[in-house]
């Protein structure tokens, strides 16, 4: 991986994707759970977790990087814009910063929607296992 | 660089690294000495002193330091380089 490799990887928030997360965590918090109490807030409807977000930031690291050996080691994410059911969304990234010291990288990325919109942006700095 | 100097340098680095601003650093400050002082966290000390300094460590030298004070040894060995 060279200093500002770029990726692009796609996403789609399905329904299968929505209901797992659910199922999993038991997060059920009107805001991702109630259509209805949603857009009395203010929202076009249901407002998906965040958190699935950092779940296809993992997939990226997992499965997207030209190397397998590799375990996050830091993370942080900031939703500007919420994401709703199937929407469509494309994770920007590009290795920011290696440091060969460590045998760690970090890149930088952001979900843009299909609207053009950044939805959400952050880091993930990973390091390479021995 | 005077020692005392890069001591509170590192010093704001543990803390942001750390985030705890109630750590004292001296040159006898050692791992097993502050709780959270783990392998994760060496990197990002690493990482935060590298950035600072603008230096690179010999990647075979960071983990072999008994403390704090080894640490600045290499640092003040990078500096005058």
């Amino acid at each position: 991986m060279t200093l500002g490799d770029q990726f692009e990887t796609r996403f789609e928030v399905t329904e299968q994707v929505y209901r797992g997360f659910m199922e999993i965590f038991a997060d059920r918090n009107p805001l991702h759970t109630d259509e209805a109490f949603a857009r009395e807030h203010g929202f076009s409807g249901k407002v998906m977790y965040g958190n699935i977000l950092n779940g296809f930031v993992s997939y990226f690291v997992g499965e997207c990087l030209p190397v397998k050996n590799v375990a996050i080691q830091h993370q942080q994410i900031k939703f500007g814009t919420p994401v709703y059911l199937h929407d469509s969304l494309v994770m920007h990234s590009h290795l920011a910063e290696v440091y060969d010291t460590v045998n760690a990288y970090l890149f930088k990325f952001y979900f843009q929607n299909t609207a053009g919109v950044k939805v959400a942006r952050g880091e993930v700095r990973i390091g390479l296992l021995s | 660089m005077e020692r005392s100097k890069m001591i509170a340098d590192i010093t704001d680095i543990f803390h942001d690294v750390l985030d705890d601003d109630s750590l004292v650093i001296t040159s006898a400050t050692k791992a097993s000495d502050i709780d959270d002082w783990d392998s994760l966290t060496h990197i990002e000390l690493i990482i935060g002193i590298e950035k600072h300094f603008k230096i690179r460590f010999n990647a075979s030298e960071i983990n072999n330091w008994a403390n704090v004070g080894e640490m600045c040894n290499a640092i003040d060995l990078l500096l005058k380089a």
